[in-house]
């Protein structure tokens, strides 16, 4: 029989958030959530409304150069206000967003990557001319431009649409264009705002590549996605905001045992036996096959002992619910 | 940086169909006008065609008409002896003939005299009159035909450009048209290209990298440099078209001003361009274009209206000296009274003064708007609201 059994280290809930003052203008740079960095991005405490609607109410999010952090939240919960806030798009109402230990510059900002979660492209330019222009804005003189336009359309598979126009490609296509508009200038952080959405797998693997590549260099990484799988596999280090504030921060190991609950899943020799564990909750399972939620504080070896009483076993699995979930609990709470 | 989004966009518009076709249109116009105008060699010197209806005359008194009429008037009758009155006036009415002559004698006309051709027939008929008087009177023939003759006066001209009026207002004209449609075009051109900025988000991504204002300077002035491109390639077809065919003989008058009409045109571009992309930053989608735009046609079209009836009339009135020193009119003002040499110098040079401080304004306004609305998506930016960012309230 096979045992599969991941054990939290204790059981935590979710971590409030400490009580803020609102206050107009920058504030301070303090942390309650983050020990002090002076490297890479670091938020602190955003807030911003749009008239009636707060839109942002005391976001936090830490991005030190060498990592990837996925953003995650529900839809309207901030995240591309967030992203448009440490750009310089949107006006603050407070918070600071400081780049290596002080306040981002608009020099900094230069050496932003962005992906905007709409397309932001000159659908009528040619795909090499758009890329070059931008790297030509960000600094690089023209022949630099031109080779790293060269360069990044065939990282992005599209050196063969190179004198194509924009609007000509595919969805798809476009979504590399503008990944490659992003990395032209080989920005110190990449901001991207649902960089997989609308990618096949292939592009969706090559885009993955790339971002893992980026951190390798030492850049900073931020991303948002609603395919918490795919940020499961990529990111070690997540951010979650709901509700315009931000309500966890970690790895994503550290957050899915800090979650209140496990999963049991027993995969029985014979029949289905009528059996469930105390306190548990039963779920949706193949034929053969028992899954429940129980507990953190359930004792594992004493439910595997249970279930093995009410009939023969195959393989049991005990651990802590995959990230979606884990999400699914915080933003419920 | 102005350079690198000036670039762009010469380089993204005139690669458009549009600009082609229109381009080349242009450039066919201004090549095949005076082609066709030196295979029809007269057609420049055609004598105006009339048609005199007759209800009662004679032929010693057509003769006389048409004795006068030669070198003047290109002039044919059509008889009219017996029919009603009300169809005589019905052809008059519909153009069939320019004048009726009747017994008295009695000249009908549709509205107004003619004095074109009115003056050709009555010198004809005066001449005829005393000629019979002669008669009457007894005088021989000899004497009548002394008193026949005509008076000669000599004719002098102060201004000693005075052969060349008609092709300086002419070029005057074709100054004015330049004026009038090629701000309207590359105006409307920098426009889109805002609004497609911001319904593309795309200016999400360029603002990383640059300023709005460096953003709206290098808009303005890229669209301008390809209207002036454009300008260049057209009046060159023309003037090389006309030159080879010798359809116009292009005095020496006419290059006293032309270098006023390029500047002048330039600076219209420069203005227009930086209104209408102000326009485009106060909407995000291409369809709400039509709720800003129609106050800019305002002091073109005024502009134009006005510098056209200075350019036949009179070029030195109150309105004409007003509007040649307001920014959004003088770039039509200007040319036509230079070209009527109704202008003097000290005016020339404060219009051209005024029109470079308007230009520098209106980027300064413009870029302060711009700065502001260019993010903002949803519903258009009032004008109020758009004045008050100017003077550096927040959007909200």
């Amino acid at each position: 029989m096979k045992t599969i059994v991941r054990e939290p280290v204790q059981p935590i809930a979710t971590e409030e958030p400490p009580q803020r003052r609102r206050q107009l203008g920058p504030r301070p740079m303090t942390s309650s959530r983050f020990k002090p960095m002076t490297n890479g991005l670091r938020v602190d405490g955003l807030h911003k409304s749009f008239g009636d609607i707060a839109a942002l109410r005391g976001v936090d999010l830490e991005v030190p150069r060498g990592r990837l952090v996925g953003f995650l939240g529900p839809n309207g919960a901030g995240k591309t206000t967030t992203m448009r806030g440490i750009l310089g798009l949107v006006a603050l109402d407070a918070g600071a967003v400081t780049w290596d230990g002080r306040t981002m510059s608009e020099e900094d900002r230069r050496h932003i990557g962005y992906m905007p979660q709409e397309r932001g492209l000159y659908l009528g330019m040619k795909v090499h001319e758009h890329i070059a222009y931008i790297g030509r804005l960000a600094g690089l003189d023209r022949e630099t431009a031109d080779r790293r336009a060269n360069d990044w359309a065939d990282r992005v598979g599209l050196a063969e649409r190179g004198n194509d126009l924009i609007q000509e490609l595919s969805t798809g296509n476009q979504q590399r264009v503008q990944l490659a508009v992003a990395l032209v200038h080989e920005p110190k952080l990449m901001i991207l705002d649902e960089p997989f959405a609308g990618l096949d797998p292939v592009a969706v693997s090559m885009l993955s590549d790339v971002m893992a590549e980026q951190v390798e260099k030492g850049a900073s990484v931020v991303f948002s996605s609603h395919q918490l799988d795919l940020v499961q596999d990529l990111a070690e280090h997540v951010t979650i905001v709901a509700g315009g504030e931000t309500q966890a921060t970690g790895t994503v190991a550290d957050l899915r045992s800090r979650s209140v609950n496990r999963r049991l899943e027993i995969q029985w020799a014979g029949p289905v036996p009528a059996w469930s564990p105390p306190d548990g909750e039963a779920q949706d399972a193949p034929p053969g096959v028992s899954r429940f939620v129980v507990p953190a504080a359930s004792d594992a070896a004493a439910l595997i002992a249970q279930a093995s009483a009410a009939g023969p076993l195959t393989a049991v699995s005990y651990e802590p619910p995959d990230l979606a979930e884990v999400f699914l609990e915080l933003v419920r709470s | 940086m102005v350079r690198e989004v000036a670039e762009r966009e010469i380089r993204t518009r005139s690669r458009t169909k549009a600009f082609r076709v229109i381009t080349g249109i242009l450039v066919a116009a201004a090549i095949i006008g005076p082609i066709v105008s030196a295979l029809w060699p007269d057609s420049g010197h055609d004598l105006r065609r009339v048609t005199v209806g007759l209800v009662h005359a004679d032929e010693t008194t057509q003769q006389q008409i048409l004795t006068f009429a030669e070198g003047n008037l290109d002039l044919t009758f059509q008889d009219y002896t017996g029919v009603p009155p009300a169809e005589v006036d019905r052809a008059l009415t519909d153009g069939d003939i320019d004048v009726v002559l009747d017994t008295g004698p009695t000249l009908v006309w549709d509205r107004e005299t003619d004095f074109e051709i009115a003056g050709v027939i009555y010198t004809a008929l005066q001449q005829q009159e005393v000629l019979v008087r002669g008669r009457v009177l007894g005088l021989g023939e000899g004497d009548i035909a002394q008193l026949l003759t005509p008076l000669q006066v000599e004719e002098r001209f102060a201004d000693e450009l005075h052969e060349s009026y008609g092709v300086v207002e002419g070029v005057a004209f074709l100054g004015l048209m330049l004026a009038l449609n090629i701000p309207i075009l590359f105006g409307q051109l920098t426009m889109m290209s805002v609004v497609e900025e911001k319904s593309t988000r795309v200016i999400e991504v360029l603002l990383g990298h640059i300023r709005p204002r460096t953003l709206l300077l290098g808009k303005v002035l890229g669209l301008a440099a390809l209207g002036a491109a454009q300008l260049v390639v057209v009046v060159g077809g023309l003037t090389a078209a006309m030159l080879l065919t010798s359809a116009l003989d292009i005095p020496a008058s006419v290059w006293r001003f032309v270098p006023i009409i390029v500047v002048s045109i330039l600076g219209g571009l420069a203005v227009y361009n930086t209104l209408f992309a102000l326009l485009g930053s106060l909407v995000s989608r291409q369809e709400d274009v039509s709720q800003v735009i129609v106050p800019v046609f305002i002091p073109i079209l005024g502009g134009f209206l006005a510098a056209n009836a200075a350019l036949v009339g009179n070029a030195e009135s109150a309105l004409a000296k007003a509007l040649t020193l307001f920014p959004l009119t003088s770039p039509m003002m200007l040319p036509v009274r230079v070209a009527r040499d109704a202008i003097a110098p000290w005016e020339i040079a404060l219009s051209l003064g005024l029109l470079a401080l308007g230009v520098l304004l209106l980027i300064r306004v413009a870029g302060r708007v711009y700065e502001f609305t260019l993010l903002h998506t949803g519903s258009r930016v009032g004008w109020s609201q758009a004045l008050r960012l100017s003077r550096g309230a927040a959007l909200d």
